[in-house]
């Protein structure tokens, strides 16, 4: 690599001088503003309304992204903004989980409001430089760089034409141009993405960190929503920050002595629990694979099945065969959990980079499922090919894998065929054609770009160019807002149905994953049962985007007496761990019923945006029915004993004599019924109405009645 | 007939709360056990006995993912 | 390799080495602040220091815990970002803190403590 020749095209566009300073307690109280149409770099005060309606991480994003958009505004105009903060506690090292950064713009594929979590360097340098959040507005002219510089208290926009496009390459070129020496390369962090979000819907960002031991760029995904993809349209190619001086009391926090305290608590519960317990050290989270496989969750063939008997070929045991695993893979300091796995020495078997060997990232549960089982594959190298591309070309691994079964599914039924692929052989299990699917999208060729518009658009396609009946393709497509599904199968879940179809930004499990209360447990019996645990669970959820923290730490570990608690599936203790390093950080004394209602705050702002976007009512938390029941007779046979029982104990239906059809149809009017029930009982336990709009008490009783907050409700009540 | 989690299955003699596992295929390493409300600690798995009629509970402990 | 050894049977637990090291390390009399840790429970006394096996070296994120040409464990200040993991997951409980101090500490095996102890229960061994 020319590093010299790709520096010296650098053509400085602005430039923006300011003195670092000491954090307060968690905030730096300004953020950055960058707007790349007029080169305008600019410090905003964060307000104490801010900090208090608010918080940070996902709420800052949200507040800032609203007052730059109105209703007309779309996700490829220079309004649209990206947002990245990472929240008053991010940064901390003594806690697991505490460097995520909370990423927020409007989507691409949904045209609404998007958050996406990410961990890696980025969002703690980014504070450390003294700023609580970074602003992104504008589309630059030719192809842009900014770089922060946190020490020097420079910020530039830089003029970039000669860096590579896809991050592997991107990312390393920016750490040997910024970094002064190789030691350095450890205080910079990049935000890029790749070659394929120029053509596809979900492209996805990559933040990285520097492996001092393995000497290699590492990235982490805010993978969901296509932001990547609004970062290429505003012709940004990657933000670089740099700040030296990692240390554990840079956010000047008001308690110093209770976050050591909590923090080494947790370690030694990681030190002695993990072994026994999901081993999280040595697997990541690929351990999931075999136990959603078992309990028949682990989507296979576009969510058809929840198991297959090769799913063991792709379960941890496969994956450590594969992995480096180091003692200290945190994506931030501090974090003992230490999922973020690595294959070093991997040998390339096709597309541009074919031969060369790489350090990559290890796939996680959803990609594995994703681009694997759910398409019908098997194979570890496929898996872990397909994730490096993915990363590389800036491509969201979920919406991939959910998009590319669906096609598949479609070609299968002939609703599509090689002539309209180009070639492609869209089988389930034809890892090859998903693979050159993946480099078509790259390279902006072929059914690659039809794929990389995503579900929805696809089905749209399909029915008016090529005559497909749009009730199966809905039944099938597994996206609900525009959003493709997180992989995992909810048939027998209601509750989890339900965690999906209603969830803000669409359907990602990051707001409610019940599956094990709900079906296994049978912990949830009545729709009051169930519409509590949508109300607490997405709103403790979102709490851990507005500070700045992961949620593996909370659930994939657990105190040894958890299950003696009152509530084990809340992990009481964990809960309390972050009501105290919360307080420990800002100084302030919020309680465990406080923290939710910071929550709700920002939770009910999210609706209420994307109600002002033209969204956000009862219509756009429909879902597929493939994510509710079997859609086809070989799905209902494949499963028989298990759904006629139902329909005798629940509709007290005889089977014997009746066709699979009569079965489907009888079992789908009931569990659609269900789901309407549920929907009725969640609006009114979140203090919505029957259309999903949250009621004018709702805001005043929370404190979030702005008054451009209500007359976008007024408007619509 | 004995309950499992609120909902019916079938009994057979000598029922271990490890066969009963293996026949569930209750793989999911973080779960708590009762028989008629009464915690069973894994050590006993293998020789604690489910009669017919008994009401167990095999708790999940997670509302993760 | 250079390191403490301890004698549990002879420790009068007497607490001179903690107050040694706390005065060496910090320049202050406070056992709470030492790299070597003495307790008693049922007459008898238990002594916590560093070992020197090294477990903590490929734990710490920042790269900032090596073994130096003596075979002595120790922490490079300057990297260290006080994320406290060795502390929680050191085989022995031998990784101290203190909330005066943003880093860990632990035995270097000076021996000044050795030097001091009436009872000859710690020793430094090469």
């Amino acid at each position: 690599m020319n590093v010299e020749k790709i520096k010296a095209a650098h053509k400085l566009l602005a430039e923006f001088k300011y003195t670092p300073g000491k954090l307060d307690k968690g905030y730096a109280n300004k953020s950055l503003y960058i707007n790349v149409s007029e080169n305008k770099i600019e410090a905003k005060p964060v307000t104490e309304m801010m900090k208090e309606k608010f918080t940070g991480g996902r709420g800052f994003g949200l507040w800032y992204l609203w007052n730059a958009v109105t209703p007309e505004t779309k996700w490829n105009d220079p309004e649209n903004e990206i947002i990245i903060s990472p929240g008053p506690v991010g940064g901390i090292t003594q806690y697991p989980g505490a460097g995520k950064s909370l990423v927020v713009s409007l989507s691409p594929l949904t045209g609404s409001v998007m958050d996406s979590n990410v961990g890696g360097h980025f969002g703690p340098l980014l504070k450390f430089s003294g700023w609580d959040a970074l602003e992104l507005q504008g589309k630059a002219e030719k192809d842009v760089v900014i770089f922060i510089d946190g020490n020097a208290g420079i910020i530039r926009i830089e003029e970039a034409p000669e860096e590579a496009l896809d991050s592997h390459l991107l990312v390393e070129q920016l750490y040997e141009i910024y970094a002064d020496t190789p030691e350095d390369k450890r205080n910079i962090s990049v935000v890029s993405t790749g070659a394929a979000a120029e053509h596809i819907l979900y492209g996805m960002l990559n933040f990285s960190l520097y492996d001092t031991r393995r000497k290699a760029v590492r990235l982490k995904q805010a993978g969901r929503g296509g932001i990547g993809t609004v970062l290429r349209d505003k012709k940004v190619k990657a933000i670089v920050v740099k700040f030296k001086g990692v240390k554990g009391n840079l956010n000047n926090p008001a308690d110093f002595a209770a976050l050591a305290k909590t923090g080494i608590k947790m370690h030694k519960e990681i030190h002695a629990g993990d072994d026994k317990q999901c081993q999280m050290r040595v697997r990541g989270t690929t351990y999931l694979v075999k136990i959603m496989n078992d309990y028949d969750l682990l989507p296979v063939c576009n969510f058809k099945y929840g198991s297959h008997p090769d799913g063991n070929k792709i379960a941890a045991p496969k994956w450590i065969e594969n992995f480096n695993i180091g003692k200290a893979d945190g994506c931030w300091y501090g974090c003992t959990l230490s999922c973020s796995k690595v294959i070093c020495d991997y040998e390339l078997k096709t597309g541009p980079y074919k031969g060369q060997k790489v350090v990559t990232d290890a796939p996680e549960y959803e990609t594995i499922a994703g681009v694997g089982s759910n398409c019908g594959i098997f194979d570890p190298q496929f898996i872990i090919e397909a994730n490096f591309y993915c990363d590389t070309y800036g491509v969201d691994t979920i919406s991939f894998g959910t998009t590319t079964a669906f096609l598949m599914e479609c070609y299968e039924n002939g609703i599509i065929n090689r002539q309209i692929t180009g070639g492609l052989d869209l089988r389930f299990g034809n890892q090859d054609a998903a693979m050159e699917l993946l480099h078509q999208m790259a390279r902006g060729e072929g059914f690659g770009r039809i794929a990389g518009l995503g579900v929805r658009k696809c089905k749209e396609l399909f029915v008016r160019e090529y005559g497909a009946g749009a009730a199966f393709l809905n039944d099938i497509g597994m996206e609900v807002k525009g959003l493709e599904y997180a992989e995992y199968v909810s048939k027998e879940s209601l509750v989890q149905q339900g965690g999906f179809g209603m969830a803000n930004k669409g359907p990602q499990h990051d707001e409610a994953w019940l599956i094990f209360m709900d079906m296994v447990n049978n912990q949830l019996p009545t729709f009051e049962n169930k519409a509590e645990a949508l109300h607490y669970f997405p709103m403790f959820r979102t709490w851990l985007g507005l500070v700045g923290l992961c949620k593996l730490p909370w659930n994939d570990i657990v105190p040894e007496n958890n299950a003696q608690t009152d509530e084990p599936a809340k992990i009481p203790e964990h809960v309390q761990n972050y009501v105290d390093i919360f307080n420990a950080v800002t100084g302030k004394n919020i309680d465990k019923k406080e923290m939710i209602l910071q929550s709700e705050r920002v939770y009910n702002f999210q609706k209420v945006f994307n109600i002002k976007m033209g969204f956000g009512t009862r219509e756009h938390d429909k879902i597929p029915y493939r994510s509710v029941g079997p859609v086809t007779v070989e799905e209902y046979e494949s499963r028989q004993d298990r759904y006629d029982s139902q329909l005798k104990e629940l509709l007290g239906m005889e089977t014997e004599g009746k066709s699979t059809e009569e079965k489907l149809k009888a079992l789908r009017e009931y569990r659609e019924a269900q789901y309407e029930k549920l929907v009725d009982a969640v609006y009114e336990r979140r203090g919505w109405t029957p259309n999903g709009i949250p009621k004018l008490e709702t805001l005043q009783k929370l404190g979030i009645d702005l008054p451009e907050v209500v007359e976008v409700v007024q408007k619509s009540l | 007939m004995i309950k499992v989690n609120g909902r019916n299955f079938e009994w057979e003699k000598n029922l271990t709360v490890t066969k009963l596992l293996q026949k569930k295929n209750y793989t999911f390493p973080s779960i708590v056990v009762q028989i008629n409300g009464k915690f069973i600690p894994q050590a006993q798995y293998e020789t604690a006995l489910i009669n017919d009629g008994d009401d167990v509970k095999v708790i999940h402990l997670t509302s993760g993912g | 390799m250079k390191k403490l050894v301890t004698k549990e049977d002879s420790c009068t637990a007497c607490g001179t080495c903690e107050l040694v090291c706390s005065k060496t390390y910090f320049k202050e009399e406070n056992r709470e602040k030492a790299c070597i840790r003495i307790e008693t429970a049922n007459g008898k006394s238990k002594i916590t220091t560093c070992t020197q096996c090294g477990e903590c070296i490929d734990l710490c994120p920042a790269e900032a815990i090596y073994r130096d040409k003596n075979g002595v464990v120790r922490i490079k200040k300057n990297l260290c970002a006080g994320c406290f993991a060795c502390v929680g997951f050191c085989p022995e409980a031998a990784m101290f803190h203190h909330s005066d101090y943003i880093e860990p500490y632990k035995c270097i095996a000076c021996g000044l403590c050795a030097k001091e102890c009436p009872s000859g229960a710690i020793s430094i061994e090469e």
